[in-house]
């Protein structure tokens, strides 16, 4: 096996799970993956309390947090749109999302965009992982939201459409990286207003 | 015809999405019969005994290794797409992207040259420039076999003015970009009415057409028969040998006729050429530092255990207390991140490299750990250089020899301890030993 990041080759350690096929493969080596730090900030939603976003997400869990080694492999993976590094993560998402109750939403990028990219990295990052999901929203906003101050980000008028019918479940958000909120908080208030009954997120980053 | 649309992509293979012209442009040069398209992926499928062979070949930098290619869907071409990552780093190639080849008449030159070096050669120089001459004339490939420090890019000077005169476009390769600017700079006196560009990863857009071309080996892959001679620098370095695209690419840069040539201290059998000079001594004319053997049993154990093997202790305190600079070799990253202590420490992906070897020069800092990233292109005054772990595998003879070469280059200090210290001496440490002390006699 050869690492997807650093691309010398390296022996994957043997396990029983491998062996009964239930355990994912690695593809990364150990020493570029032990790069990335598990996120341990607790996320505060005081910045919503007072606005009409009060008690739209339930919970929110990001799993790493924002360091040299992830801003490198945002990089090569966004930016110089290697899609192979979705598999980075297959898995940690997938043994993040087991157990977990509820309809995966990944959040959805503007069609233009994703003609642009050639690939929708958020739902990548779930397939690869293995994990079922719904499209049940469209962008409708073609501004990058990274570009913008936190209160613009907050007062932007809806991001997003629901595009099919959403029910009375759970709903699990997914996004790749957690900043502000905003766009999380966009989503799920949308998801909730037509008839959500509970509304969680998951971030692969904590920006 | 577009005149800088000419001037840039002639001799270039290039991808479409990159170029800094408008669309409609090369649209219209496209039409006319001026620029060429190629898929940026191939595909060969070959009906083999059992189902489907496929195999991919990236048209850029002829990568044919399957397991960098990478298979998904599309969203522009809206079908599966494959992608070559070994060049990922220039910009996505993709099977819907497209790569423009220049079709039409090359672009020329317009300047009149101008020699402007006044420095001389010491006799063995003279002696491998003017050989290295006769062959660049007579079109066939020379390698200029030359020792760590005997100050090889003077001698390239008379052959590449002698090219540039006849009108033909020159190439210098070199493994690394602090090469190529160091170059570029002494390139750009010696050559001031020349139009040069220095081509590397993140370098500048630069106008105009340009005679010489000072590139990195990597960015070769974004040329295709461009140049008329092709002078490898450094032709062993690890990169260049390791990967066999890099040779390829050097070909594909070349026109048919053109000729090749190479220079480096320790030629590998792969380069073959038809001619040879080689150039045994320093300029400054005094013996290389001879490498000298030290065991260090268990080292890696040591090491592993947090503590710092004895000698290898006396070795870096000594060096210390006489206020000399000195490098330590070691054969894993791993093993420098968990080196016990707090010197600094260099490696590849290190984000400021660059500014420790220059604390190292300037005395800032007693000594450096470093990887075989530094083991060759940089010159510290009076540096003395330990290899822990010598016997190891990518310590093979041409890194020791390139290695001990980083000692004595200096007028004032010609000399300078060389240790390889060992678990077991390798056939690679004597093979190294035995080529310095070679050359010394």
């Amino acid at each position: 096996m050869n690492c997807l990041i650093c691309g010398d080759a390296f022996q994957p350690v043997p396990t029983w799970g491998k062996l009964f096929l239930y355990e994912k493969e690695s593809s990364t080596c150990n020493r570029c993956f032990s790069k990335f730090t598990k996120s341990d900030t607790t996320i505060d939603f005081s910045d919503f309390q007072g606005t009409h976003y009060e008690g739209a997400v339930d919970a929110v869990t990001a799993l790493y947090s924002y360091n040299e080694a992830m801003k490198s492999y945002l990089h090569q993976y966004k930016f110089l749109q290697d899609v192979a590094l979705a598999q980075v993560f297959a898995k940690t998402l997938h043994e993040t999302f087991e157990g977990k109750e509820g309809i995966v939403v990944p959040i959805p990028m503007h069609p233009e965009k994703l003609v642009q990219r050639t690939f929708a990295q958020v739902d990548e990052l779930l397939n690869s992982a293995g994990i079922p999901f719904q499209h049940l929203l469209t962008k409708t906003a073609t501004s990058e939201q990274g570009k913008k101050t936190r209160k613009e980000r907050l007062e932007a008028s809806p991001l997003f459409e629901v595009r099919a019918s959403v029910e009375a479940k759970n709903y699990i958000l997914y996004d790749d990286i957690y900043t502000t909120g905003a766009t999380i908080h966009h989503a799920a208030k949308l998801l909730k207003d037509v008839g959500a009954t509970r509304v969680e997120a998951i971030t692969l980053i904590k920006g | 015809m577009d005149k800088q649309l000419q001037q840039f992509l002639t001799g270039r293979n290039w991808l479409r999405e990159h170029t800094p012209f408008p669309r409609e442009a090369i649209d219209a040069h496209i039409e006319s019969g001026h620029i060429h398209l190629k898929p940026g992926i191939q595909k060969d499928e070959n009906q083999a005994l059992f189902g489907q062979l496929k195999k991919y070949f990236c048209n850029r930098c002829h990568n044919t290794t399957q397991h960098l290619f990478h298979t998904f869907h599309c969203a522009r071409c809206n079908q599966n797409c494959t992608y070559c990552r070994h060049c990922i780093r220039m910009g996505r190639v993709s099977s819907c992207s497209e790569l423009l080849l220049w079709k039409g008449d090359h672009a020329r030159g317009a300047n009149a040259h101008e020699f402007a070096w006044s420095g001389r050669l010491t006799p063995l120089q003279q002696k491998a420039s003017e050989e290295l001459l006769s062959s660049v004339q007579q079109n066939k490939s020379h390698l200029l076999h030359a020792v760590c420090g005997a100050g090889k890019t003077e001698l390239l000077f008379p052959s590449i003015f002698r090219c540039l005169e006849q009108g033909k476009r020159v190439c210098v390769a070199a493994p690394r970009t602090d090469v190529i600017l160091e170059l570029f700079s002494r390139f750009q006196k010696v050559f001031p009415k020349t139009t040069i560009h220095a081509l590397y990863g993140g370098a500048p857009d630069q106008e105009g057409f340009a005679e010489l071309i000072l590139t990195t080996t990597h960015q070769l892959y974004r040329f295709e028969q461009a140049f008329d001679v092709i002078f490898v620098d450094e032709a062993d370095a690890f990169p260049y040998y390791a990967d066999e695209t890099l040779q390829r690419a050097v070909k594909k840069a070349a026109k048919q006729d053109a000729g090749i040539h190479y220079v480096t201290a320790t030629p590998t059998k792969s380069l073959q050429t038809t001619n040879q000079s080689v150039l045994s001594r320093r300029y400054h004319g005094h013996d290389l530092p001879v490498p000298r053997f030290d065991s260090l049993w268990g080292y890696a154990r040591q090491l592993n255990k947090g503590k710092v093997p004895l000698k290898l202790q006396q070795w870096i305190e000594e060096k210390t207390k006489t206020n000399t600079p000195f490098l330590v070799f070691l054969p894993t990253i791993e093993m420098l991140e968990n080196f016990p202590g707090d010197l600094p420490r260099v490696h590849a992906e290190h984000p400021d490299r660059k500014e420790l070897v220059m604390h190292l020069r300037e005395k800032k800092i007693p000594g450096l750990l470093t990887t075989t990233i530094l083991e060759r292109g940089i010159t510290i005054e009076n540096v003395h250089v330990a290899v822990v772990g010598a016997e190891q595998k990518i310590f093979t003879s041409s890194a020791l020899i390139q290695i001990s070469g980083r000692v004595g280059r200096s007028f004032q200090y010609p000399d300078g301890d060389i240790v390889f210290f060992h678990h077991g001496i390798s056939r690679e440490m004597d093979k190294a030993q035995a080529a310095i002390e070679g050359w010394n006699r």
